[in-house]
C-alpha cells in the first residue's frame, strides 16, 4: 500500500447549508482504475473540485507522492473535463502545442515536421491512428478525448500521474466508447493512476478496477472489482434516501389537458409525447444528454425543433416562436438566468414587463411610469423579492434567489396557461428555494399547467404530480404516487438500460 | 404617492449628481472655466456660442442617428457614409436632375431608409456580423457617392434651399431646431415607449429578449431604418448649409459620432445609449476644440481630442457596470463570489 499517487484523507467541506462532503476519503494507486459514481448532489463534483485545488477543503489532507500539496498546485494531477478545453479551429498537432511552455522559442517558427511526430507519437501511444493534422473539430468525440488525454499526459517524465476523467464518455457511442477505453487502460498499465467519473454503469463495471460510491457527501461504497455489479451499485447510488411520505403534491385533482406535446423531437430528443393537465406539476429528469436539458425549451420554442406538435388547451402553437408561445399562455423560465432568463443589464422593473407592455400605455402610446411602478412592485411583493420597492435596481445586483423569483414573476404576470421551468432552484439559497417551490405550488393550484425540468431528486419529489425521466432522448418511465420517491427516482435514472451502439446513428 | 425622504433620498441625489453620472458636465464647467480665464476675450464672445451650437448640428444628429443602433446592439460603420450620401443624393437630384425640393427631399429620406433596410438584411437574414456588413456597405456607399458626382464637388443648389441652412429665428438656426426636435422625438421614442424599451433590451441581451418574446429580428431592422432616416436628413442638412455637396465629407462625422454616442453611454442612464448624454457629449467635446483652437493650438489637436476622449469614454464605460453605480461590478463580483459553492455544486 506504499505505491499509492493520490491519498485524500477525511476531506470535509461545507457550504452554507449544505455538508457536500463529510470525511470522504479515496486512494488511487500505480495502474489502478478507481470509478467515482453517485447522483446528483452526492458530493462528486465537490471532490474532483477539491482535488483541483478549486475550493479549499474544511478538514482533510490531499497527499500525492511530492508530499502533501499545497492549494492550487498539485503537481501531477491532470484534469480531463467534459469540454475537453481543446481549441476545435486548431489541428490536433496545434493543441498538443500548445501546452508547451516556449521560453525564448515563442518567436521562431515552429518546427512543423517535429511536432507533427511528436504528436504522432502521442496519439499512437493510445492505439489511436488519425491524422493530427486534421482540425479537432473534424475529429469524432472520441479522438478529441484521447488528444486531451495525449495534452495532459505529454511531458510527464515520471509514470507516477493521476489523470482525473469527468464524464469522458457522455459525448461517445458504441465503438467509440471502446477506443477510449482502450487508450485509458494503456495509461493505466503505463503506471499511472487513473480516476473516472462516470454515470454509465455498465461502463463502470466493464472498466473499473475499484469503485468508489458516493451518496449525500459520504463514500457509501469503496469494493474492489468483482465485488460489485449492476445491480449492487445502482442500490448504493440510490440508497433509501428521502423516501418518507409526500406532502406538497398531493392536493388537488388536476382538471382538463392544458399542455399537450406530440412527437417533438430535436437534436437530443426523440419523438416525445407528453400531456400536463391544469392544475398538475409534472416534473422532467435524466442524466446529462439525455435530452432533459432541451424539453422544456423546445416546447416554448427557444430551442429548435426538428418535428412535433405543441398545443395549449387544444390550439397549435407555432413552433420555434417564443412570441407565439406567450400569446398561447406559456412562460418559460430557463436554468440558465444570466444568459437566457433576463437582461442583467436592465432593471427588476424592466425585466419584469418586458413580455407585455401593452397593458401600460398611456394615451401618447408611451409606457405609464407610475403604472409600471405600482405593478411592478406589486408583483415584486407577491413573489417576495426583498429588497421590497427595489424594482429600480439592476437585474444583476440581487441575489440568485431574488433574480429567479423576479423571473418567475415575470411569467406570473402574464396569468401563464403553460409555466415551464428548467432547475427552477439552481443557485439559489435554502430558504428561497422553499418559498420558490410554494410558489410553482399555489401557480399550479390557480390552474396553470406547469413543467419541471431538474436534476435534483428531493426537488421533484417534494414538488411535482408525476415525473417523467428521459434517457437518449426519449420517456423511459413514469412515475407518480406512491412510486415517486427519491430513490426510485434515482435508480429509474441511473438504470436506464445503456445501449451502446444503438440509437444515436 | 408618498415619497418618504430619507436616507435613500439623498443618495439618490448623490448618485445623480456625482461624477460617475453626469462627469461630462463637471468637465464641461472644467474646460469652461480654464478658456474663460485664459481667454476671456475670445472665449466668451456670444458669437463664439452661437456658432458653437450651429457648427455642432450635423455631429449631433448624427450622433442620435447612432445611438439607436447601438441601444440594440448593432454597430453602425458606415454612419459616416450615410450621411455624405445623404448630402450628396439630395445636391444631385436637386441640380443635376431639376428634381423639386420636395420630391428631393421625399426621395433622399427614402434613401436613407432603404441603406437601414439593406443594413438590417445584412445582419438579420444573412447573419453577417454587424460590423463587418455595415463596413461593407460603408464602402459601396463611398462607390455611390463618387459614381453619381464623378469624385467632384455638386455646386448650385437653389438659393432657397441654401437659405434654409443658414436661416435662423433670433438667432437660433433653423438647424438647430431641427436638432432639438430630432433629439426630442427619438428620446421618447426611446424612453418612454413600448418599442424603446425592446430596443434596449435587444440590445442587453438579443437572446433573453426573444425569450421574452421580443421580436428581436424586427427590432434590429427598425434602429437601422430610423438610423438610415436620420442620417439622410443630417445629409440633406449638409448640403442645405453648404451650398453644395462634397464627395468627402462623410467619413469625418464618423468617429465625433461614435465619440459622443459612447461617452455619452456614461451619462444620466449609467451605460446606457441614451439621446441627452449623446447632445451633451457632442457639445462639451466641441467646447473644448473650440478653448484649444482659439487658444492657438495646431491643427490636428480636434482629432486628438476626439481619439482621446473616445478612448476614454469607453474605457470609463467598461468599468462602470450595469446599474452606473462605480461600485456595482464589485458588488457583482462579490454576489458571485457568495453564490458559488451553490451554483456548481448542482451536478456533484
Amino acid at each position: 500500500m506504499t505505491s499509492a499517487l493520490l491519498d485524500a484523507r477525511n476531506i470535509s467541506k461545507t457550504f452554507p447549508g449544505v455538508k457536500a462532503l463529510d470525511d470522504v476519503s479515496l486512494m488511487v494507486h500505480a495502474g489502478e482504475i478507481l470509478a467515482l459514481v453517485g447522483h446528483n448532489g452526492s458530493g462528486k463534483s465537490t471532490l474532483v473540485k477539491v482535488l483541483a485545488g478549486i475550493y479549499q477543503e474544511d478538514s482533510g489532507t490531499v497527499a500525492t507522492p511530492g508530499g502533501s500539496v499545497r492549494r492550487g498546485n498539485r503537481d501531477g494531477l491532470h484534469f480531463i473535463h467534459q469540454d475537453l478545453g481543446l481549441i476545435p479551429t486548431l489541428t490536433t498537432i496545434e493543441n498538443i502545442d500548445l501546452g508547451r511552455s516556449l521560453g525564448a522559442r515563442a518567436i521562431l517558427p515552429s518546427a512543423i515536421r517535429a511536432e507533427r511526430k511528436h504528436a504522432r507519437a502521442l496519439i499512437e501511444q493510445f492505439g489511436a491512428d488519425f491524422d493530427v493534422g486534421v482540425l479537432v473539430s473534424k475529429l469524432t468525440p472520441a479522438e478529441r478525448t484521447i488528444v486531451a488525454i495525449a495534452r495532459a499526459l505529454d511531458g510527464w517524465t515520471t509514470s507516477d500521474n493521476v489523470l482525473v476523467l469527468d464524464e469522458p464518455t457522455a459525448a461517445l457511442q458504441g465503438a467509440e466508447v471502446g477506443k477510449l477505453f482502450a487508450a485509458v487502460r494503456r495509461v493505466a498499465s503505463a503506471g499511472a493512476g487513473i480516476v473516472i467519473i462516470s454515470h454509465r454503469l455498465d461502463e463502470v463495471v466493464e472498466l473499473a478496477d475499484r469503485v468508489v460510491v458516493l451518496r449525500d457527501g459520504r463514500v457509501v461504497g469503496d469494493h474492489p472489482r468483482g465485488e460489485f455489479d449492476r445491480a449492487s451499485l445502482v442500490r448504493l447510488i440510490a440508497g433509501q434516501i428521502g423516501d418518507d411520505a409526500r406532502e406538497l403534491a398531493e392536493a388537488g385533482v388536476p382538471g382538463a389537458v392544458r399542455l399537450g406535446v406530440l412527437g417533438i423531437a430535436s437534436p437530443q430528443l426523440r419523438d416525445v409525447d407528453l400531456e400536463v393537465r391544469a392544475g398538475e406539476i409534472v416534473g422532467v429528469t435524466g442524466l446529462r444528454g439525455s435530452g432533459m436539458e432541451q424539453l422544456a425549451g423546445a416546447i416554448f420554442g427557444a430551442v429548435p425543433t426538428e418535428a412535433g406538435r405543441v398545443q395549449v388547451d387544444g390550439l397549435a402553437v407555432r413552433p420555434g416562436s417564443p412570441a407565439h408561445a406567450i400569446k398561447a399562455g406559456m412562460g418559460y423560465v430557463p436554468s440558465d438566468r444570466r444568459r437566457f432568463g433576463a437582461i442583467v443589464s436592465m432593471s427588476a422593473k424592466e425585466n419584469l414587463t418586458l413580455p407585455r407592455l401593452a397593458s401600460l400605455r398611456g394615451r401618447m402610446g408611451q409606457i405609464d411610469p407610475s403604472a409600471e411602478k405600482a405593478e411592478a412592485d406589486r408583483w415584486l411583493d407577491h413573489v417576495g423579492v426583498r429588497p421590497s420597492r427595489a424594482g429600480d435596481r439592476s437585474f444583476g445586483l440581487f441575489s440568485g434567489g431574488n433574480q429567479q423569483k423576479i423571473v418567475i414573476a415575470k411569467w406570473l404576470r402574464n396569468a401563464p396557461r403553460v409555466l415551464l421551468l428548467e432547475e427552477p432552484t439552481q443557485g439559489v439559497d435554502v430558504a428561497a428555494q422553499a418559498s420558490i417551490h410554494d410558489l410553482i405550488a399555489r401557480i399550479a393550484a390557480g390552474g396553470a399547467a406547469v413543467l419541471v425540468s431538474s436534476t435534483d431528486t428531493k426537488e421533484l419529489v417534494t414538488l411535482c404530480h408525476r415525473v417523467l425521466v428521459l434517457h437518449e432522448g426519449r420517456v423511459v418511465s413514469t412515475l407518480a404516487g406512491r412510486e415517486l420517491t427519491e430513490s426510485a427516482l434515482v435508480r429509474a435514472t441511473i438504470d436506464s438500460p445503456a445501449t451502446p451502439g444503438s440509437g444515436r446513428e | 404617492m408618498s415619497e418618504h425622504v430619507d436616507r435613500s433620498g439623498w443618495a439618490r441625489a448623490r448618485r445623480y449628481l456625482g461624477f460617475r453620472n453626469i462627469s461630462a458636465i463637471y468637465i464641461f464647467v472644467v474646460i469652461f472655466a480654464v478658456f474663460a480665464i485664459r481667454i476671456p476675450s475670445t472665449f466668451l464672445a456670444s458669437t463664439t456660442w452661437r456658432t458653437l451650437l450651429d457648427n455642432q448640428v450635423i455631429t449631433g444628429i448624427t450622433a442620435i442617428a447612432l445611438i439607436i443602433p447601438l441601444a440594440a446592439g448593432v454597430f453602425n460603420l458606415a454612419i459616416g457614409l450615410q450621411v455624405g450620401a445623404g448630402s450628396m443624393f439630395v445636391a444631385w437630384l436637386l441640380v443635376s436632375h431639376g428634381v423639386s425640393i420636395p420630391a428631393a427631399l421625399a426621395v433622399t429620406a427614402l434613401s436613407g431608409i432603404l441603406i437601414g433596410l439593406i443594413s438590417g438584411w445584412l445582419i438579420v437574414k444573412v447573419r453577417i456580423d454587424s460590423f463587418i456588413a455595415t463596413l461593407g456597405v460603408s464602402s459601396l456607399l463611398a462607390a455611390f457617392i463618387t459614381g453619381i458626382s464623378g469624385g467632384e464637388q455638386i455646386l448650385g443648389v437653389p438659393d432657397s434651399y441654401a437659405n434654409f441652412g443658414v436661416g435662423n429665428f433670433g438667432g437660433i438656426t433653423y438647424s438647430f431646431v431641427i436638432l432639438m426636435a430630432l433629439a426630442l422625438i427619438v428620446w421618447y421614442l426611446l424612453e418612454r415607449t413600448p418599442s424603446g424599451r425592446r430596443v434596449y433590451a435587444t440590445g442587453g441581451n438579443i437572446e433573453a429578449a426573444r425569450l421574452a418574446g421580443v421580436n428581436t429580428t424586427k427590432v434590429i431592422f427598425g434602429s437601422l431604418v430610423a438610423c438610415g432616416l436620420l442620417a439622410a436628413i443630417a445629409g440633406m442638412l449638409v448640403t442645405a448649409r453648404l451650398g453644395n455637396a462634397d464627395p468627402t465629407i462623410g467619413p469625418s462625422y464618423l468617429v465625433p459620432a461614435f465619440t459622443a454616442a459612447f461617452l455619452g453611454s456614461t451619462q444620466f442612464r449609467g451605460g446606457r445609449f441614451n439621446v441627452w448624454g449623446t447632445v451633451l457629449s457632442v457639445y462639451v467635446l466641441a467646447a473644448g476644440v473650440k478653448g484649444l483652437q482659439l487658444s492657438g493650438a495646431p491643427v490636428w489637436i480636434p482629432d486628438v481630442f476626439n481619439g482621446a476622449s473616445l478612448l476614454v469614454a469607453v474605457g470609463m464605460a467598461k468599468y462602470q457596470g450595469p446599474s452606473g453605480d462605480y461600485y456595482s461590478i464589485r458588488r457583482i463580483l462579490r454576489m458571485r463570489v457568495r453564490s458559488v459553492p451553490s451554483l456548481e455544486d448542482g451536478d456533484g
